[in-house]
This record gives C-alpha cells, sequence and structure tokens, in this order.
C-alpha cells in the first residue's frame, strides 16, 4: 500500500513500538520469576519500586528507541517528497500497534470513568467529617456495608462507612488510617492508573498478570509498614483492625483505582501473621530530587548524543527501510 | 466461577497432579513457605468456590479437584464469555458494581485462629512492658 511521507512515518512508528515492545516484553517476562523470587527477599517498599520499574519497562524502552531513533533518523534521512510502498507485515504491526494503544486507553479512561464515579458518589451520601484524634478529615458514608477505602487518582480522599467507624477502638481505627494514607502518600492510585494504561504486548493479552498481582501484594505490606512504623502496639492494633473489618463482611474492592483495607481477601492470614512476627519498619525515605534529575537528564543527553551519530542514524534508517518492505 | 489468585492457581496445580491431599501434603509441596493456616484457608476458600471437594479422615480435611484441569478451564471461559455477552453497563449495574464487585467472605475457623494469635501476642507484650 502506497502512504504518503507523515502517513508513513506514524505507520513505521506504531510497528517499530510493537516490534520492540513484544521482544522486550517478552524478554523482561522470562525474567519476570527470578525478580519475584528477588522481590521476597527486599522490603516492601522496595519490592513495588522494582516490580513497577519491571513492569513499566518495555513500554518506556520502546518509547524511547521509537521517538529517540527511528523518527529522527526517518525524518533526517527519508525524502520527503517519496511515496512508497509499505509492507503488508509493516502495516499490520502498526495496525496492531494501534489496537493496543486504543484498548489500553478505553482501560484507562473507563476506570478513571469509574473511580470518579465513586468518589462523586460518596461525596453525594456521605459527610466530611474530622474524626477523634485524627488530622486529616475523611469522607464517612452512612449505611451497613463496611468499607474502608482510599479512592481518587489525583487528589485521593479516605472513605470510610459509619459501622466500620463504630466498630474499631480509636487505636484500630488510627492504624486502618495511617495504611489508608501511606497508600494517598505513596500514590498508589496513580501507579494503578499507569499500569491500567500500560499497552499489552498484544491486544487484549497483558502478558503480566503475575507481576502485577505480586505488586498490589507489596504494595499493602509496605503500607502497613508505613502505618505501623516499628511499633509493636501499632502493629498489633492495624492486625485487629484488619481482622474485625474482615469479620464484618468488608468488601475487599469496590472500583478500579480504588485502594481498600483488605484489598486483596486472599491474603489477610499472611498480611496478620506479618504484623504479628515483628512490627515492620518503615523504609526511611531517601528522596534526594535534584541529584536524580539532574543524573537521569544528564544520562538523557549523554544517550542522545550517542544515539543520534549520524553512523547511528543511518543503520536505523536501513533497518526502517527494511522494516518497510 | 471467581478467577484464582496465584496462590490458588498453586495449591490447584498440587492437588490435579498428585489428587487427594490435605492441609499437611499442600503445604509441604508449595514451593515457597507458608503458614500452614494460609495453606488452610486457601484450600477452604477453593472448597466454597466449588473448586474441590473435600471429605474428613483422622480429625483431617482431604481436598481433590472436582473437575479436570480441562473440564474447569472449558467452564471457565465459557462463564466468561456469557457474562461478558450479557452484560450492558447501565448505570444501576454500575453503581452496584462499585459497591459489591467482590464481596469477601472469610472463614471464621481462620478469624478466630487469628485473633487467638492477636490476643496471644499483646500479653506477650504486657508481659515485656
Amino acid at each position: 500500500m502506497t502512504l504518503p511521507y507523515l502517513l508513513r512515518l506514524l505507520c513505521l512508528c506504531f510497528a517499530c513500538f510493537f516490534l520492540l515492545h513484544l521482544a522486550i516484553g517478552a524478554a523482561v517476562s522470562l525474567l519476570v520469576p527470578a525478580v519475584l523470587h528477588r522481590a521476597e527477599r527486599m522490603r516492601p517498599r522496595h519490592a513495588t519500586r522494582v516490580l513497577l520499574g519491571v513492569r513499566l519497562l518495555p513500554p518506556v524502552i520502546s518509547a524511547f528507541v521509537v521517538l529517540g531513533l527511528c523518527a529522527p533518523s526517518y525524518l533526517l534521512l527519508e525524502p520527503a517528497a517519496t511515496n512508497e510502498e509499505v509492507g503488508w507485515a509493516c502495516l499490520s504491526a502498526a495496525l496492531l500497534c494501534a489496537a493496543s494503544f486504543v484498548l489500553s486507553i478505553y482501560r484507562g479512561w473507563s476506570a478513571g470513568r469509574r473511580s470518579i464515579g465513586y468518589v462523586r458518589y460518596c461525596q453525594l451520601v456521605g459527610r466530611q467529617e474530622r474524626l477523634p484524634g485524627e488530622n486529616t478529615p475523611v469522607w464517612v458514608i452512612e449505611g451497613s456495608a463496611p468499607f474502608l477505602v482510599l479512592a481518587g487518582i489525583l487528589k485521593p480522599r479516605l472513605i470510610i462507612s459509619r459501622p466500620v467507624v463504630n466498630a474499631l477502638p480509636s487505636g484500630q481505627l488510627a492504624a486502618a488510617l495511617r495504611h489508608e494514607e501511606a497508600h494517598r502518600v505513596s500514590r498508589d492510585n496513580f501507579k494503578r492508573l499507569l499500569l491500567v494504561l500500560t499497552p499489552d504486548l498484544f491486544p487484549a493479552w497483558r502478558g503480566f498478570v503475575r507481576l502485577e498481582k505480586e505488586w498490589n501484594r507489596f504494595t499493602e505490606w509496605a503500607a502497613d509498614d508505613d502505618a505501623v512504623a516499628g511499633d509493636s502496639q501499632r502493629s498489633i492494633s492495624l492486625a485487629s483492625a484488619l481482622v474485625r473489618v474482615a469479620r464484618m463482611g468488608a468488601c475487599p474492592q469496590t472500583a478500579p483505582l480504588v485502594t481498600s483495607l483488605l484489598a486483596d481477601n486472599q491474603d489477610l492470614a499472611e498480611r496478620v501473621e506479618r504484623l504479628l512476627r515483628e512490627a515492620p519498619e518503615a523504609e526511611v525515605a531517601e528522596r534526594q530530587p535534584l541529584p536524580a534529575l539532574i543524573g537521569g537528564l544528564a544520562s538523557i543527553a549523554v544517550l542522545a548524543v550517542l544515539t543520534l551519530q549520524p553512523a547511528t542514524l543511518s543503520a536505523v534508517h536501513r533497518l526502517l527501510e527494511g522494516l518497510t518492505r | 466461577m471467581e478467577a484464582l489468585g496465584p496462590l490458588e492457581v498453586s495449591v490447584m496445580e498440587i492437588l490435579w497432579s498428585h489428587g487427594d491431599s490435605n492441609v499437611h501434603d499442600v503445604t509441604q509441596r508449595l514451593g515457597r513457605p507458608l503458614a500452614y493456616t494460609t495453606v488452610m484457608t486457601t484450600l477452604d476458600r477453593l472448597y466454597k468456590k466449588g473448586l474441590l471437594g473435600r471429605r474428613k479422615a483422622d480429625r483431617a480435611f482431604f481436598y481433590s479437584p472436582r473437575w479436570s484441569r480441562a473440564e474447569w478451564e472449558q467452564k471457565r471461559a465459557g462463564e466468561f464469555v456469557e457474562g461478558f455477552l450479557a452484560a450492558p453497563e447501565t448505570s444501576g449495574e454500575l453503581l452496584v458494581s462499585y459497591l459489591v464487585d467482590a464481596v469477601g467472605r472469610y472463614d471464621e475457623t481462620l478469624l478466630d485462629e487469628l485473633e487467638r494469635k492477636i490476643r496471644s501476642k499483646r500479653r506477650e507484650l504486657r508481659r515485656k512492658a
């Protein structure tokens, strides 16, 4: 099929992204069991970072190569006036990539819509209150369903049902709220949205389900650690709160992009036993944003200088020519 | 039919390959060290989901899969497609799905056991203090 200059560029970018993403994704998925094995020995917060990084690696590298190499080499070396044939293989790869993008955008939009709808519904039927001994206001919902969740992506809100407020003694309620607050501070709902938006390796085939489930498990453990912060009393209070809310028959998951106190009902015994073994320490935040930012920008600049060499660009262009046919 | 979590899948794999097993057998055959109570809950949950049958012998439950792996996969795929095709997303259903997407029911025995452990830990802390 003959395509004009810019449409051919788009087609090539999509095709390259699809092939790279599939290849890197397949390679990463082979490493997943080893990564999960290592993650079991890490502190939960560190494990969440590693697993999220591994999950986002294929699309990030693919996007970097496409935008940093393929597009510049095409724009610089392809004569603008030509109308060239694009082979069916290239076209099919581009269409599969476009389908993956459409699906992931739809998934993200749908999850975001449900999440926003859930927050609006709770704000409609609930009331903002400052619970005794708590600084952060929470939304309290009247009714019989027991739940304690963090809902919302950019401005997450703590939402709790009246039966949970009434059932938990102050120490347990404080521990449970600290757990959800830890999710808010680490922006777990936003990270969940990132995962939902990550394109599939193949349209409608995600390929990293186990990794994402394990990430969820470690996120809960990390929030437990932050809530407890090495204090044995808090640890017992949080364990008691988990069991008490579970006994009330809490809904473990209410909507996508909503974090619940009992996020995964399969993990309850493991979480409680972990809290009772020893009060887990919260990981000390070692945030040095400026040096990290400067380091990141410097690495990108060095990579850009290395990759945008004429020899590299012409080699990539030859590969693109091969892919087009 | 509900989706299975990673631990549930591992347990099903063990039962499919070894047949009739009790909690102790499954705990030993699992690749990673897990608490007895965790495996017990998982088996109980699978039983309640209708995936396992169980019989009592020598004061312990022996669990066995109710379907072969192929039968289970066929049933699951069928139910998924059926449910997917028959679900126009109306606002009412959407609202209900917010609240009762997945209602967790916990095994009372497990919760009792966990509460007992919490009480014991609390006593231990008091003694130390």
